[in-house]
Formats: C-alpha cells, structure tokens, sequence
C-alpha cells in the first residue's frame, strides 16, 4: 500500500519529529520504497496471524524487596539538560 | 616487541608468566592506536589514562599473588553503544553526544571483575542502525585493509580496531549481522551468540527482541575467550537472559573435529545478488570441510525471502518504542532552538536535530507499522512470520548440525558508494537478519580474500545455544585454513 | 423524554508492594524528589525492566476476589505516548493479553443486590509526578514511576452515580480485606477515570460517550458524574449531539472541561513488550493465591444481615473493616456469646475508641477472645455495663484479662439483695422531693437508680435496683 504525505505527516507527529521543509520529499520518497520493501510480506500467505503469547520462555521475576543504591544527585543531574528544584524541569506544563 | 600482533591467548599467556606487564601491553598496543588512528578513526573515544590505571592495579595484584582471570590486563574495546560508567556512550548520535552513564552495562561489570582494560568507545552507525559505520555522527570509520572503503556496521568501529591491531578483543552489538558484517569486512571473527546468551542491561537498545551483545577477536580462541567472559544469566537486570550450559567454558572446551558433521549449504543464500567472490571463497571453505570428513549438503530455507521485511518491520518498530526516551527532557540533547514555553517544540527540535537521517526513517517506519489500522497487516503478521521462520530454522537443524552461508552478498565497498539510496544499505543484511529473527548464534570468520584482497568472511549458524559447535567447526576450518590473525598493513 | 445513564469505570489501584514493578527501588510514598529512583525507572538508556513477583500474586488475588478467570498466562504491553512524567515515554502495561478477564463485582443499592461486569484487570506501572510550584516551569519527580498498579476496567453496567459509588466502596474494601492496597485516598492509592453516555430510557444501544478523567475521591466520582449526565442531557434536549471525546473533571469548580476530542485521540501503538518474558501462574501457585482470600465483604455483610440479625447499616459498618468484622466473626465463633452483642460493642465502644485514636484494632491489645470474656462478665451479671466500658479500654491498652481487669479496678458488681436493699431504703428516705414527686405522679425511678448507683460506687447490679426501687415505692 503507497503511504500518503498526509500519513507521514501524522506518523511524524506521533514520533514527535519535524519532517517539514526540504527534506520532506526526499524522507517521503524514501518512506515509499521502504514500505514498498516491507509489503512484500503480503505476498507470503500466513494461516495463523493471531497475537499469541511467546511463551517459550516464563516467569522472569525479581522478589518484592528493596534495593535502594543511587542517589539523586548521581542518577539524574549529571545528565539532566535542566536540574532544578531536585529534578528534571521542562516548560511549564499545563495539565 | 610489537605486543599489538599478539593473540590474546598469546599474551594472556605471557602477562601469566611476567614476561610483560599489563602496563607494557597496554602502551605497546596504545602506541599503535598512536599511529594508525588516524586512517582507520575506530574509536570515538579513547581512555588511555584509564587504562594505564587499570593495567598497573592488574600488575599490582599479580605482583601481590592475586589469582586472575585469563583476560586480566588484556585490552578490550567497547561499541559506544554499550554503557561504561564515567565514559561518554554516545551511540554515535549527537543525541548522546555528552551521555555520562551512571552504571555499566552487566557485560563491563563481568569484564572490569576479570580485570580487562578497556581502551575505549568504538565507532559505529549512529544508535546501531546501518551497515557501514558511515551513519555516525562523529566521523566514518575506513576499512583497516583499504582506507577507501567502509570497514561495515553498525559494529564497525570495534571489528576495525581489531583488525588494525588497535587491541586484540572487542565488544561489539548485532541486531541483524552488526557484528558479523564488519567482521567479515575486517577479515576478524565475530560472534552472535544466541538471544538470551549475554546480558542486554545497558546496550542502549535498538530493537530489543534481536540485540544481542558478542565479541570479536582474531582467531577462535580469543573471540571464545571473550565470549566466555560476558556470557551468563543476569536475573536481576535482563528478564530475556538465560542460564546456559557453557557458561564460561567454551575456550576450555574447543576441539576442532568436524569429522561426521553435518553441514548445511542452503541454496537460496548462494542466489543472485551474493558476488562471485564471495560465492566462490565460501563454497570453497564447504569443500574444506568436506575434506575434514564433514557431511556437506544442500538445504533449503524458502522463507529466507520475507527475512528482509520481517526484520525490518520487527526493528523498527521497537527501535520507534525504544527511541522515544530520547526526548530532550532527562539527558542528552536537548535543542536550545525551542519555542518558549511549548514541551510539544522541546521534543521535537531536540529529537529532529538530534537524531540522524537514518534513524529517523526507522523510527518514522516502525511508528507506521504500529500505528491504528497498520498493525495487524505489519508487525502482527511479522510476528506471525517470525514463529514461521524460526520453525523453518528448527526443521533445518534436524537436518544438519550447523548451517553455513555468506556473510553480506560482497566484500568492503567504497565509502559513500551506498548512502544514496537506504533500500540498497538494507539489501546488503540479506544473509545476517534471519539469525536474528529465529534467536540464533552466528559465528563469522575470514575464509578468503577477493581480487581486490578485501577479506571474505562466512558465516556458521548454529541452533540455539550451539555456540560450541560454531567455535569447534570455526576452529577447525581456522586451522585448515591458516586464515588467522590478520592484522591489516597499515 | 426520561433518560438513563450508562457508566463505566476505570478504576487504578496503587498496589502496596513493598519495591517498584520493574525495578527494586522503595515503591514507599512521600519520599523527597527522585529518592527512590534508580537507571530502570527513570529510563536511562540501557536499563531493563524486571516483574516484581508479587505484583503478579497481587493482581491475581485482586482477580479471584472479583470472580475473574485469572488467566494461565499473560504479557505485558507497551503503551507510548510522551509526556514528561513518563521517562520511557512508554507505560509498560498489559494489551490483548491482560492477567485477568470476565469478573464480576456485587454490590447493594438502597437494599437491592446489583452488579457490574469487569472486563479485565491488568497490571502496569504509574507515572511520576509533575511538580509545578517549585519553579517557573515544571520539575519531575519520577519517585511514583514504576509504583504498581491494577487497572479494572468494568462493562458500561452502571445506570447512576450512586451505582457507581458503590460498587467503588465495594473495591476498595475488597482490596483492603486482601491486603493490596493501602486505600489511602489523600495519597491517590485510588483513581477513577469514569465513561457516560445516555440513552432513553428501555432502550438497549448505547449513547456517544464521554470519558472524564481527574477524579480522586468517590464522591467526586458522584459528583462527576450527575454534572456529566445532566451535561448530556442537556446537550440532547437542546437538539445538539453528545461528542465523543475526554474531558477533565474539576471538583472545585463542580465542572468539566474538554481535555481532548475524538479527533486527536491518541494512538498509544500497542505492543508486546520485548524486554519482558510470558507470565505463567501455575496451578500450584494459582492455588495458593485462592487460599489467601478470605470471606469477602459482601459474603460477610449478607450473613450478618441474615444470621447476627443487624440492620444493613449495622452489618455495612462492620464488613466495610476487615479488623472488625474479623474481630466479630472470631468472637461469635467461640459459641459463648451472643454475635449481635459483640456487634453492638464493635460499633460502639470499639468503634469511638479506634476512631478517636485514629487506629485499628490490630493496633490495640483487644482480642477476640478478650472481647467475649467481657460479654460473658456481663451476661453473668459479674459487671454492670458500665464497668464493662471501663474494662474495655484497659482490654485495649493492657496485657491483661478482663477478669484480671474487674478484679484490680475492684469492679466486681454487687448483687447481694440485702445489702442493696438497705442503699435503695437510704436513698429514698434522703429524697423527700422525690417521694413527693411520686406521689403526685410523676416517674422518679431514673433518678433513684442514679441515686443507688452513685450510693453503691458504681458496683450495683442495676436490674436488682431497679427491682427494689419499683418495690420499695410500691410500699409508699
């Protein structure tokens, strides 16, 4: 199936990517070969396409206790592009 | 005394015997590094002063009497995607440009309690998408037999520093034939060990379903060492980690005897696409083992035609899941161009300007094929397909007890011959993906040069958990053959 | 034309875990920012989630409670979308393969025994927390990421709000009784997103609905709910058209507002989670999960109705506590006593004193056993019932029996008739008012009682008092 400019336009917005501008045809020319790529699964005739459950491997758990071994100030800061107030911050969210 | 062009076997050996310090070794090999990286551009970053210190404590405790492991002082390098606490892990992405993990990955920590000495972070295509370490954002990494060309990816970094005799080992990551492309590029030996064999905790995760971590060396031996080292269940930080019974004793275990294996050839990896050369030197490694008294014999793998889409489908779509963290807010770029006070704008300049080209046509991809009224006709039927062809695998290995086929239909091409058009990039994992899809080991090592005396490389496959039996036939043909630990003339 | 609401629920439920789902960290509320917080869930990259065994058992419990199949294996889900607070920007979660399915959830409405459908029940990870006083923009404390969480979801079975709210009391005591959940609304242990639609009354399609999202108590639940469905019905006899969309509810301006339309709803892209394997609950272990629940609250509730002969308030009162009821079911079962009576204490005595404490009665040194002793002493007249509330508050406080208790305050009641006789006689002679009132007609015997009570210290036997008060006056 050809994907619209519209489509991709709404799949960039739900991957929270700009895509307007120049690059715009090139990236659209390139979504269409690809996909065009990837349908050629269609053409491989399956009787079964459920979502079961992989269940080869099971139960990977760890027990209900706590291990408590980094702090704040090492985990997050150092990283943080914005640290204040003890945490991450972003613009101002409005819920 | 040219410590570089030692095996790490060899100098495991010696550092044993005090014959050389782990403080020699590491200068020796950093001198090296000295010279060559500049033509070859396989580190990212490199952590000379760290080394120096880790070598001289490995020196201090065998002076003390310390029992150490086999890769005590023993040089590894590490895929920039693989987590080093204190060392910037960059994945090659401006997006991580100064990322300073707080933890190491289970495989750094499994590697620094044997005492390794990293030597640093190598290249490779930006967040492991791509075939040809061209898609970093630092800078290509060229092929230590030919400068002109692309040494392969996503994993290029690490199997060209070995090959330049940068350092005996690396670390590298394989979602759909990272390492074993490169490796067959480099004329090194690469592993992908089975789904589950080492620990993903800290592998920035492309598409965590086919991520495996694996090592690369020069011969059979140092990549089973390695491989020995990092392999294990991680219970508390891997939920897809498994208890495996060679545990750390694949190296202690290596018998090259092929005499009675079966060995499949399947015909539709030898089809049209793979290169004369490529065709020829593998062919021609069946015909050794055929000489060794191995059972040599065609098979067939009719769904090897769908691998391309299945794997592209299943990647991507966990790699637009795993991708999204990188959002600007917690670490890494963030885009000092967004408009004020708009969190939407924050997200998307950092991510647009942050991310690469590639990545995002994976990440526009796999959002596509998970999107309302696409999934079902996309990743569900991959996942559908994928049990398909992991039965097909599982069949095949009633059969025969390893498969062997070609790396990548060519040899190293030139830098920038690819980068036009992706679809072509993605041609080129014909041979590699499937392992992926099914879980399965592939060893990859060199069996030939072409015309141009570019290395060949084939590829052994194994069912789950075979690596033994890969590591055994590999060394078999590696002394057949005498193709081993080449170190390319620089 | 008459309307009728249909509502559904999806109800969150913090599970009281002592670690996170997906990582160890303390899962403990009203830590400082970021404390407990570790690579896993803040979202480096790299880290990976691990299940916490016993989110598993918990929801399952949660699932038997609620007469759902718990389902011999399930998956987790990633739900993406970003947002701040979500450092992943994905909530692992359960899609098409959640732990439990099919439940259904009984509940009394005004006397009359409803119920409402569940569709599932899965379990996923909370959010973290935005704070937005702290600067001029908004900080994240990720301490709530990764707490644990049971999500049900119920069939749209709800006709009102007071449906709705009950059946929100009936799993909230059902996750207190089993011992998941510390209920604590203030702190969000709890939370509602709520569906309305209407329709005319008799008819069976289903209206355009609405979700309404912020809803923190139960009675907010109500009020949410009653402004929406008059909003609804509002909107249809104005001649316009409900819009499918997501509103959010503010209960300080007892109004709602659209949040999102049907138009930029979201596309979350579920999938199975790769970092995480198949959950397979076992016969063995399905098996002892049934045997940790208890009689639920509604089990109970009918029997006291039924057998302890209460009123539905009464019984209402004691199934909603676990501590109590357990308390009252313990007592009657030692056959000595009679239920109704323990009953009376508990929603008394025992009630006023744990509730001006503000604490439960595990927190106490009253034993069921303790608390028949007390009903025994009485029945047999060894106490009056007023020392039998003095002896209950040291059964609270001491290590003691409630005989021991009587003995040392000396509360042992008098029932010798003699020696009552002669305080009634005394009291009567030294109340000459009271005579007169008496013999003008008037009921003095409450007084006298109190007389003879004050007289013998508290310790006479008030039926006997009584007795000789009527008799003494008779003589007059």
């Amino acid at each position: 199936m050809a994907i619209e400019r519209k489509e991709i336009e709404h799949i960039a917005s739900l991957a929270r990517l700009d895509i307007s501008g120049a690059g715009f045809d090139r990236l659209a020319e390139d979504m269409q070969g690809i996909v065009a790529m990837v349908d050629q699964l269609q053409q491989l005739d399956l009787d079964d396409v459920t979502d079961v459950i992989d269940a080869e491997r099971r139960n990977a758990f760890h027990e209900d206790t706590v291990i408590q071994e980094y702090q704040p100030e090492q985990l997050i800061e150092p990283n943080a592009p914005d640290f204040q107030a003890g945490g991450v911050a972003v613009p101002r969210v409005v819920e | 005394m040219e410590l570089f062009k030692k095996t790490a076997a060899e100098l495991s050996d010696i550092l044993a015997k005090k014959e050389i310090s782990a403080v020699e070794l590491i200068k020796d090999v950093f001198a090296r590094t000295q010279a060559v990286e500049d033509k070859v551009k396989g580190y990212i970053t490199v952590t000379q002063e760290a080394a120096l210190q880790a070598a001289d404590a490995v020196d201090k405790k065998r002076a003390a009497g310390e029992q150490l492991s086999a890769l005590a002082g023993i040089p590894v390098a590490i895929k920039d995607n693989i987590c080093t606490k204190g060392t910037l892990t960059t994945c090659a992405s401006k997006m991580l440009y100064n990322f300073n993990p707080p933890y190491n990955a289970t495989v750094i920590d499994k590697l620094l309690a044997q005492d390794v000495v990293v030597t640093g972070k190598a290249n490779m295509d930006e967040f492991a998408m791509g075939s040809s370490c061209e898609n970093s954002s630092v800078h290509p990494t060229h092929n230590p037999h030919n400068l002109g060309c692309v040494p392969g990816g996503s994993s290029g970094g690490s199997a060209a520093v070995v090959a330049a005799g940068e350092t005996p080992l690396s670390l590298g990551s394989d979602t759909g034939g990272s390492i074993r492309q490169p490796a067959a590029f480099c004329g090194v030996v690469g592993l992908k060990p089975t789904y589950g064999a080492v620990s993903r905790y800290g592998l920035i995760a492309f598409a965590s379903s086919l991520d495996q971590i694996g090592p690369f060396g020069r011969t059979i031996e140092d990549t089973a060492m390695l491989f020995d080292a990092i392999t294990g269940h991680d219970p508390l930080h891997d939920s897809t980690s498994v208890q495996t019974l060679f545990e750390g004793r694949t190296r202690a275990s290596l018998n090259p005897d092929v005499k009675g294996m079966k060995i499949g050839l399947p015909k539709e990896y030898f089809g049209e696409g793979i290169s004369e050369s490529v065709r020829k030197n593998v062919l021609a490694a069946a015909e050794t083992y055929r000489a060794m008294g191995a059972e040599v014999f065609e098979i067939s793998l009719p769904l090897s035609a769908y691998v391309l889409p299945i794997y592209y489908i299943l990647s991507s779509a966990e790699a637009s899941s795993n991708l999204a963290r990188f959002d600007g807010v917690k670490y890494g770029y963030r885009s000092p161009n967004f408009a004020e006070d708009d969190l939407i704008s924050l997200y998307v300049k950092s991510r647009s300007e942050g991310f690469g080209q590639e990545v995002q046509r994976r990440i526009m991809l796999g959002t596509y094929v998970l999107s309302s009224g696409f999934y079902d006709a996309y990743y569900k039927k991959a996942r559908a397909a994928q049990r398909r062809i992991k039965a097909e695998f599982a069949a095949a290995f009633e059969k025969c007890d390893i498969i062997l086929t070609p790396v990548a239909p060519t040899t190293a091409y030139e830098i920038g011959s690819k980068t036009t058009n992706p679809l072509e990039m993605y041609a080129g994992d014909i041979c590699t993906v499937s392992l992926n899809i099914a879980g399965l080991p592939g060893l990859v090592q060199p069996c030939g040069f072409d015309t141009e005396k570019m290395p060949v490389g084939m590829q052994l496959i194994g069912p789950h958990f075979g690596e033994q039996k890969l590591l055994n036939a590999g060394l078999a043909f590696e002394q057949a053959s005498g193709l081993k630990n080449i170190i390319a003339e620089l | 034309m008459k309307y009728e609401a249909v509502i559904g629920l999806e109800v969150h439920a913090e599970l009281s875990t002592k670690s996170k789902i997906y990582c160890s960290c303390s899962a403990k509320f009203g830590a400082g920012i970021n404390e407990h917080t570790c690579p896993v869930c803040t979202g480096m990259p790299g880290a990976l989630p691990v299940l916490n065994r016993q989110v598993v058992h918990y929801a399952a419990k949660m699932g038997l409670a609620t007469g759902c199949t718990v389902n011999r294996l399930c998956q987790s889900a990633r739900k993406n979308y970003f947002y701040p607070d979500l450092p992943k920007a994905y909530q692992i979660s359960q899609a098409e393969h959640p732990i439990c399915s099919d439940g259904e959830v009984f509940f009394y409405v005004d006397g009359k025994k409803k119920s409402c459908r569940l569709e599932r029940i899965h379990f996923e990870e909370d959010a973290g927390k935005l704070l937005h006083d702290e600067i001029d923009g908004t900080v994240v404390d990720f301490n709530r990421c990764g707490v644990p969480l049971i999500e049900m979801v119920t069939r749209p079975d709800l006709r009102s709000s007071a449906e709705a709210k009950e059946f929100l009391e009936t799993i909230k005591t059902t996750l207190s009784y089993l011992d998941i959940c510390d209920c604590k609304m203030e702190e969000g242990s709890i939370r509602c997103d709520v569906n309305v639609s209407i329709r005319s009354e008799g008819s069976e399609e289903f209206g355009t609905r609405v979700e309404m999202k912020n809803i923190n108590t139960f009675s907010g639940a109500v009020r949410a709910i009653d402004y929406e469905v008059a909003r609804q019905i509002d909107v249809v006899e104005h001649g316009g058209k409900v819009q499918q969309e997501t509103r959010r509810w503010d209960d300080v301006k007892l109004k709602n507002t659209v949040m999102r339309t049907k138009e930029d709803a979201q596309d979350y892209r579920y999938f199975p989670d790769p970092d995480l394997i198949a959950v397979e609950i076992d016969d063995t272990w399905m098996e002892q999960i049934q045997s940790e629940i208890p009689e639920l609250p509604l089990a109970r509730y009918e029997r006291y109705l039924h057998d302890y002969g209460m009123t539905a308030m009464e019984a209402r009162q004691i199934s909603d506590s676990f501590a109590k009821a357990n308390l009252l079911d313990a007592a009657a079962a030692s056959g000595k006593i009679e239920p109704k009576k323990a009953a009376n204490w508990i929603l008394s005595d025992i009630s006023k004193y744990l509730n001006d404490k503000e604490i439960e009665v595990e927190d106490t040194m009253l034993t069921p056993d303790k608390l028949v002793d007390l009903i025994c002493l009485i029945d047999k007249g060894t106490i009056s019932g007023a020392a039998g509330k003095k002896v209950l508050i040291e059964l609270f406080e001491k290590d003691e029996t409630a005989a021991q208790i009587v003995k040392r305050l000396g509360l042992e009641q008098v029932s010798d008739e003699g020696a009552i006789l002669a305080i009634v006689q005394d009291v009567i002679s030294r109340n000459e008012k009271a005579v007169a009132d008496f013999k003008a007609g008037k009921n003095v015997t409450g007084f006298l009682v109190g007389q003879c009570m004050k007289a013998s210290k508290g310790q006479g036997n008030p039926q006997i008092i009584n007795k000789l008060i009527a008799q003494e006056l008779s003589k007059l």
